[in-house]
């Protein structure tokens, strides 16, 4: 069985060494520069006292959005691995050579989707390792590892999402039997998927907090927070779309000048937030999702493969 | 004589349909079996349900005293060659040899590479670019190292040119000669029957018409002819398969089921492929009389 499991998948093994080899040369490479120039620029700036004007990583967009793109990897891992390791063979009818051998379908499946699971995890955590790693200088910089993109390339849960797509095109492959509407199904499905828990189970894994403060002070949240909106109130009532500044802060010749005049009329801004110490119950728990339907899914090729016809 | 399959009343449905019924017959071990039927008559799926690779909806099968199913025991008895001949095309043979060995604890690696030497056939070319006689030849040379006790092959000669097929014959012939091998061959091409098969089943979509040795099959099938006269002593007596009349002469297909007795019938031989015809011509026509009568009811 480990022969033909070599023998089948080792171009595709190739092919995602050779492209994690060459990323991860390139962030170890500018990570080690970026967080060089970091700790330079602190020292400096702590010395005299200027940490507030720092404007480090300008020339970085490329780079930064190269890291992103990342977020990309769990589908690409469903499609060419997930979505063929099964399905390639029941549509090209090869299933019915290797079924015929003297190996049972089970014990082949299981090989099979250890390999695909084993693998999948691989990737997804060195992806994963590699992404936090690198990150860790722009999360001390920015304090954004919570927002949105940066929350789901980093931590754990890259290595769920990997291993929930590779699941999903498993199930779709045993499900259609042909390779390209299983890939097709895989893709479309991931990003639902993907895009429902992120939008609506997400905000609510546990309860956001809600802080008052000063209008024009900011967000009133912990550096770090998962900042989920932040609205202007008058007197307790939510104001809709802009202020109009009253006639008499008009007289306020600086902004912090018209913020104290405002403030002073009893307009105030509420931030509702997710706290930086709740990062890791909310990165476990989305990955615990992912995981649960990465079982199920597993679950259903087992048993939909059980039931059919060769 | 032990039998290597035995199907009793076997049957599968795909939805409503059946695509096989009430098979049913038994296959002494050691005999080249030809397995004939029109297309669409279940060929393709009793020899799957004798692979193990599809499931009874009704009746029993044993092969080599073992259901067929997802057991280790049954897969290494049973070799099979489906229809299209599937291999992985990116593969050379080498790659499949070894995968056969990998795969099965009794390969005889050195009876495969002699075979396939001895075709010319390259071992370090993907097989998706060898001909089609070349590829049936690989997948042969797979199904028969892994050393099976029954062979199941689905048509796989009916796609090759007919030097491609008299070669795979010819390979079959010669594996099976020294060994107990039993071989169930499918195929609609009757003139190979001859060539290689010892016994026959006739299949048709409502059930086995025929299962006997070839010889036996030869022995008992005639055709008599006669000035018109009418048939129903012979039909009492005898199987008739076929009656073609004209105004001055009547010809009955008959299976023989003890001598004719009536003088005035000549009696003659029948080659193999005029009986196999007879079958799936009365085979046809049952089927379009039960068609008929479904439309009236």
């Amino acid at each position: 069985m480990s022969w033909l499991l070599w023998r089948q998948h080792r171009l595709q093994g190739a092919v995602a060494a050779g492209v994690l080899a060459a990323l991860g040369i390139l962030l170890w490479v500018t990570g080690v520069s970026m967080a060089h120039t970091y700790s330079t620029a602190m020292s400096v700036c702590r010395a005299n006292n200027t940490c507030g004007e720092l404007n480090l990583f300008q020339g970085d967009g490329a780079l930064v959005a190269l890291v992103n793109f990342t977020v990309l990897v769990p589908v690409l891992v469903g499609v060419f691995w997930g979505a063929t390791i099964v399905g390639r063979e029941l549509d090209a009818g090869t299933n019915q050579l290797v079924w015929t051998q003297s190996v049972t379908r089970r014990s082949w499946l299981r090989s099979k989707i250890l390999l695909l699971l084993v693998s999948s995890t691989a990737v997804g955590a060195i992806l994963s390792g590699l992404v936090t790693w690198w990150s860790g200088t722009l999360n001390s910089y920015h304090h954004e590892r919570f927002e949105g993109l940066k929350f789901d390339i980093q931590g754990a849960v890259p290595v769920a999402y990997t291993l929930f797509a590779a699941a999903l095109g498993l199930a779709a492959g045993v499900l259609w039997r042909r390779t390209l509407p299983a890939i097709a199904t895989t893709a479309a499905g991931f990003f639902v998927v993907r895009l429902v828990v992120e939008n609506f189970a997400r905000p609510h894994f546990l309860h956001t907090i809600t802080s008052t403060g000063a209008i024009g002070a900011g967000p009133n949240a912990p550096l770090g927070s998962w900042l989920l909106s932040t609205t202007v109130v008058l007197n307790g009532d939510v104001v809709q779309g802009a202020i109009k500044l009253p006639v008499s802060c008009a007289g306020a010749a600086t902004r912090a000048g018209a913020s104290k005049c405002l403030a002073d009329l009893g307009y105030s801004e509420v931030s509702t937030y997710h706290p930086p110490s709740q990062y890791w119950t909310f990165q476990l728990t989305e990955a615990a999702i992912f995981l649960g339907l990465t079982a199920i899914l597993t679950l259903v090729a087992v048993v939909a493969l059980k039931r059919q016809d060769a | 004589m032990t039998a290597a399959v035995q199907v009793a009343g076997l049957g599968k449905r795909y939805g409503k349909k059946w695509a096989l019924q009430d098979a049913t017959f038994d296959l002494p071990a050691g005999r080249v079996c030809g397995l004939v039927g029109a297309n669409g008559a279940g060929k393709t799926t009793l020899l799957r349900m004798l692979a193990g690779l599809s499931k009874p909806t009704a009746g029993s099968a044993i092969v080599e005293g073992r259901v067929p199913g997802d057991e280790v025991d049954f897969l290494s008895e049973v070799g099979y060659l489906a229809q299209e001949v599937p291999l992985y095309v990116r593969w050379t043979a080498e790659d499949h040899l070894r995968m056969g060995a990998a795969l099965n604890p009794g390969w005889d690696d050195k009876g495969a590479r002699d075979r396939l030497e001895s075709l010319g056939i390259p071992f370090d070319q993907r097989v998706g670019t060898l001909s089609g006689g070349q590829r049936a030849q690989v997948a042969l040379a797979i199904a028969l190292s892994k050393k099976p006790s029954v062979l199941l092959l689905d048509e796989p000669v009916a796609a090759l040119d007919p030097l491609a097929r008299r070669d795979f014959l010819s390979t079959l012939t010669e594996a099976v000669a020294d060994t107990d091998l039993t071989v169930i061959l499918s195929t609609h091409l009757v003139s190979d029957l001859e060539r290689v098969c010892d016994h026959l089943v006739v299949l048709d979509a409502a059930h086995t018409m025929l299962a006997e040795g070839v010889d036996e099959v030869m022995a008992t099938h005639r055709l008599l002819t006669a000035a018109r006269r009418d048939i129903r002593d012979l039909e009492r007596d005898h199987t008739v398969l076929r009656v073609e009349q004209t105004p001055r002469q009547v010809s009955v297909w008959v299976k023989l089921e003890g001598p004719v007795h009536d003088p005035l019938w000549q009696v003659s031989e029948l080659g193999l492929e005029d009986i196999v015809l007879a079958y799936l011509d009365r085979g046809r026509r049952a089927a379009g009389r039960a068609t008929l009568q479904e439309v009236t009811a």
